[in-house]
């Protein structure tokens, strides 16, 4: 009887103390961690198409079409078959894809999720973090640079 | 079984093996983890009688099957409870054009399902066992998908009326008086699609058969398809996916570091212990939750409370991985990242989640374990016998809970565990309120496991924080090595095997699930218990359909 | 449904009712015996629609906020004022779903099911002394009505979980029968302890003595209610009571984790509706019953004319209180609640009985 008590005591404490743990979602934005690995980001001015993310994606998410002289053509992204691994941006050698900490994208059909190079240069920053610099100390993401060409040679 | 022989048995070294299995090793087939001999299909079960009463190997830790280009091979992975590292092989080939070799069921029960899925996903038929059927695939599925003269582009499936035997007679019976119900797929308390087939007598559970596969999505094929260096590490977060992903991936980087030869730099090892100790509280507090949800029967406060508790773990996971439940954390090697910074801050952070735990755990204490009514449920209800549990391959905190003091940490260190202070809890009661007794001490356990790898990062000094030691590119491990590796994941022995065919995918990868053995238990705790007890002992069991299914 | 109740039960001339009032007020009792029906009539038409109107609060918002409130969450809070519209949003989407009627369903009982799980909670109130002159009538044997229309509830809930034509219902109906057997007779029995104190059946004369005071400490009277005078039976009979009405830990009949939700698993839309309404009701009904033996009906402090407020404050503390058990007791197993049934609290509630009357016996003599 004392446990049965003891219990009912624990919970009711919760109840009177007020305490919530719950957040209000869309009115208050969540805090994710810096190194949080959300929609991807892609830059066709630093891409030197060397198809390294689209042969290490585990399943195949990314397509790329390069015309016979290797110019990149087409750079395409299922963010709906995505498992969010980072493993492309882990071996992009010139960082030209990268995971913001975007996680809010919904799409009426399959096909709304997929976002060709135009769209995946449009997904913005989020919070102003800057994804690669939080993960990997030593490369700095393209946060602050703005548009135009890099010269990454 | 023959506990009583095992001081015969530490005696037994390779030559001892040999001279036991005597002629009828055909040859030595050594895998990387262990001694393995070749023997003829018809001799399974009486080498395996002799392995076990007289060399003391009690735990028949998985059964791997696969096809080479010129037969098919069975692998029983023996070992023993007492001492883990002590294993051995038992490859059985058999010829392409019959594949029939004896089983093993009558020494090991844990052979059953886990031969049953061998004939499911690779084809091998195994002689006199007691109920040959497939096991993940549906019953009306054409063909062996693991076999290699699978075609994947023919029909898979036929219709359950062009499948039945229509020689086989109607099974109903109207005279009966017990009731067939179907518990699941979908059913509030099935942790997942989790089919049992129950017969009742009245409110008593007269029988249940477990029927899995609703949640198969070919796991193994998958990282047979994936390269060892980068595209397998994704997948094993999959698996146990409530929240033992780091623990998972820890199975995969030890079998495959064991295979290529690997070493993970002393600081990487810290943080992995760490990380994955971390992981083990998350899953505990979840087995917690949905735990006290069967007994308690709402959405109430325990679940509700552990989700929270839970959730401070995830955020400090989240702050170290980048992810939340699929952490792709760690690589071959070592680790993909540093600690975050600034590390005072993560510091702090975890350092004030294992002072506020104490607390919590009194909380757990006083809603559950120290609750009457929760005493009356789950005391002496789902009894499991610690000899049983060895029979039926059952691991972690469920074999714990039956008395049976066996965790791979301790027994078969790998990270850094044995360097740190701690201790493996056991309880002896066998039933549901010692296995939730376990798992709530194995909390505490983690916090101090974890407590101290904060003081070793702390210090750490700052030119020798190695996360990665220098891993080739691309790996391509020498044709024919074998190995099989486990470790102790939240639900128990999570153990890989790997077949290395020379080029840098694996030619077999076999994953060894807890949870698959805990669940092929289920009948012998349930069985002339009450319908609730069967709810219980199930969320007792605390099983991943994801991991059960693969 | 409790208008013929109403109207059938010979009302005592000792209370002024609720229908005689609202006769007199109107003029209705000039049209003899039409309009004392019709009296009646809108009486009990007022007290239903209070007692809907409290459940249709305690199912889609006060449920959700409490349960909330005990597992640390913030729950309904966007539709309206604390979240409060969210019962009209509810009703709305409730009665707009499709009743699925499965095929093989025993159509007359499977129809009849709901409306007498919602109804027997109704005609339980017919006789429940409200106060503020809220009571509909007041027979000789009012205690024994109220506790045989709640039984009927059984009933209903049998006819649902056997109509279903699917297993898990059936094994909710006839856990449902065995609990309400099991409890029934130390619940009736506990009751009768009180009626041996009061020397009486009728509702408000059980109120009225516990009027009275038991002692007087420093100026403050305590009253004679018998939750104070015997507060071993009021335990029993809170305990039976939970049981009667199938909430935890007791709730063995929906046992949403072991069979689906019981007898009502194949309900849906408007007849989930009643059911669901039915299962607050009959909660209502076990707060009023034992507000008014156990808690002095209305009785508080303040004027006479905030007695119903003082009734309602106690309905609501006992659903309250069934919430407050929902978040920390789990479900016992159906053979220990059957076990503490015919075991426990059977014996004890006679034990309890036979005490009282000794008691009362010797005070007498």
């Amino acid at each position: 009887m004392i446990g049965l008590l003891k219990s009912m005591a624990t919970t009711m404490k919760h109840a009177l103390d007020g305490n919530t743990f719950t957040v209000e979602y869309p009115d208050v934005a969540p805090d994710v961690s810096p190194r949080f690995r959300g929609v991807h980001k892609f830059s066709q001015e630093r891409c030197i198409w060397c198809r390294q993310c689209e042969n290490v994606c585990p399943n195949d998410t990314i397509q790329i079409v390069t015309d016979d002289k290797r110019n990149g053509e087409q750079y395409n992204l299922h963010i709906g078959q995505c498992v969010y691994c980072r493993l492309c941006e882990e071996v992009c050698p010139v960082d030209a894809i990268l995971l913001t900490q975007n996680f809010e994208f919904t799409g009426d059909t399959k096909a709304d999720l997929v976002f060709n190079k135009e769209q995946l240069k449009a997904v913005p920053w989020y919070k102003d973090i800057d994804p690669l610099e939080s993960r990997e100390p030593d490369r700095g993401a393209w946060i602050g640079e703005g548009e135009g060409a890099v010269d990454y040679q | 079984m023959s506990t009583d022989l095992t001081t015969t048995a530490d005696q037994i070294d390779e030559d001892g093996l040999e001279a036991l299995i005597g002629d009828r090793a055909l040859t030595r087939d050594d895998h990387k983890n262990a001694p393995g001999f070749v023997i003829r299909p018809d001799e399974v079960q009486s080498v395996l009688f002799d392995l076990r009463d007289q060399a003391g190997f009690d735990h028949l830790s998985c059964v791997t099957a696969q096809q080479y280009d010129d037969r098919y091979e069975s692998i029983y992975h023996l070992k023993t409870y007492d001492d883990p590292t002590r294993e051995v092989s038992v490859v059985v080939p058999t010829p392409v054009d019959e594949p029939v070799s004896q089983t093993a069921e009558p020494v090991f029960r844990s052979a059953d399902w886990a031969e049953r899925e061998n004939f499911d996903l690779v084809g091998i038929q195994y002689e006199d066992h007691p109920d040959m059927r497939r096991i993940l695939l549906p019953e009306t599925w054409q063909g062996h998908p693991l076999g290699l003269d699978y075609d994947q582009d023919k029909p898979q499936v036929v219709k359950f009326a062009q499948h039945a035997n229509p020689l086989e007679a109607d099974q109903h019976d109207t005279e009966s008086d017990t009731m067939f119900l179907n518990i699941g797929p979908h059913h509030p308390a099935t942790h997942g699609v989790l089919h049992v087939k129950a017969v009742l007598d009245g409110e008593t559970v007269v029988d249940v058969e477990p029927d899995i596969g609703y949640l198969h999505r070919c796991e193994e094929q998958m990282c047979e398809q994936g390269t060892y260096r980068h595209q397998i590490m994704p997948y094993p977060d999959r698996w146990d996916y409530v929240s033992a992903g780091i623990l998972n991936e820890w199975a995969y980087a030890r079998a495959a570091e064991d295979l290529a030869d690997l070493e993970v730099p002393e600081y990487a090892q810290v943080i992995r212990t760490m990380s994955a100790e971390l992981c083990r509280i998350a899953a505990h507090m979840l087995a917690l939750g949905t735990f006290a949800l069967d007994v308690y029967g709402d959405f109430t406060a325990i679940f509700q409370y552990a989700f929270r508790d839970r959730e401070v773990v995830q955020d400090i996971l989240e702050d170290l991985t980048g992810q939340r439940l699929m952490f792709n954390y760690f690589r071959l090697g070592g680790v993909v990242w540093d600690l975050p910074e600034p590390r005072e801050e993560f510091f702090e952070k975890t350092r004030d989640f294992l002072d506020e735990l104490p607390a919590k755990v009194a909380e757990y204490d006083d809603l559950l374990t120290g609750n009457e009514i929760f005493q009356l449920r789950c005391v002496g209800t789902g009894i499991l016998e610690p000899e049983v549990a060895k029979q039926y391959g059952c691991t972690g905190p469920t074999a714990r809970g039956s008395g049976i003091d066996v965790d791979l940490r301790r027994d078969d260190p790998y990270g850094y565990y044995e360097h740190l202070e701690w201790d493996v809890i056991t309880e002896d009661g066998c039933d549901n309120y010692s296995r939730v007794l376990v798992r709530m001490q194995e909390v505490e356990q983690s916090a101090k496991i974890i407590e101290q790898c904060i003081d070793l990062l702390e210090e750490w000094p700052e030119d020798e924080r190695e996360i990665q030691s220098n891993v080739p590119r691309t790996l391509k491990p020498p044709a024919d090595t074998e190995t099989y590796k486990a470790v102790e994941a939240a639900k128990g022995e999570l153990g890989i095997y790997i077949r290395a065919d020379g080029t840098d995918k694996p030619g077999r990868f076999k994953i060894r699930s807890p949870c698959f053995h805990n669940l092929s238990a289920l009948p012998e705790m349930v069985e002339g218990e009450y319908i609730p007890d069967l709810i219980a002992s199930l969320g007792s069991l605390d099983i991943v359909l994801g991991e059960v299914d693969r | 449904m409790s208008t013929l109740e109403a109207a059938v039960l010979q009302a005592d001339g000792d209370t002024y009712l609720l229908p005689e009032r609202i006769a007199d007020l109107t003029g209705l009792g000039e049209f003899g015996m039409g309009g004392e029906l019709l009296a009646a009539f809108i009486a009990a038409f007022i007290v239903g629609n209070l007692m809907l109107a409290m459940t249709g609060v305690a199912g889609p918002w006060a449920k959700r906020k409490i349960t909330a409130a005990f597992t640390d969450r913030i729950a309904v809070n966007r539709v309206g004022p604390f979240g409060l519209l969210i019962i009209v949003a509810d009703a709305v989407r409730l009665l707009a779903k499709e009743n699925i009627i499965p095929e093989d369903v025993d159509r007359p009982a499977y129809d009849l099911a709901p409306i007498v799980v919602a109804g027997s909670a109704m005609l339980g109130f017919a006789v429940i002394p409200m106060g503020s002159g809220v009571q509909l009538a007041d027979p000789e044997v009012g205690l024994v009505y109220v506790f045989a229309v709640s039984g009927i509830a059984s009933v209903g809930l049998v006819m649902a979980g056997y109509a279903s034509s699917n297993k898990y219902s059936l094994l909710g109906g006839l856990r449902a029968v065995a609990q309400n057997i099991a409890y029934e007779i130390p619940l009736v029995v506990t009751g009768m302890s009180v009626v041996v104190f009061a020397g009486t059946l009728q509702l408000s004369e059980i109120v009225a003595i516990q009027a009275e005071p038991l002692i007087e400490l420093g100026g403050f009277a305590i009253p004679a209610w018998y939750a104070f005078v015997n507060p071993f039976a009021f335990v029993l009979f809170l305990a039976a009571n939970f049981a009667e009405i199938g909430r935890n830990p007791f709730d063995t009949p929906e046992a949403p984790t072991e069979i689906v939700a019981g007898y009502q698993t194949e309900y849906s839309s408007v007849y989930f509706v009643l059911i669901y309404l039915g299962e607050f009701l009959h909660i209502f009904l076990g707060g009023a019953i034992i507000a008014t033996i156990f808690l002095g009906g209305p009785a508080g402090p303040g004027p006479a004319e905030l007695g119903i407020v003082w009734f309602l404050v106690k309905i609501w503390a006992v659903f309250l209180l069934t919430q407050w058990l929902r978040s920390a007791l789990p479900r016992v197993r159906i053979d220990q609640l059957i076990e503490i049934g015919w075991k426990g609290m059977l014996v004890l509630s006679f034990a309890n009985l036979v005490l009282t009357a000794i008691l009362v016996g010797v005070i007498v003599a």
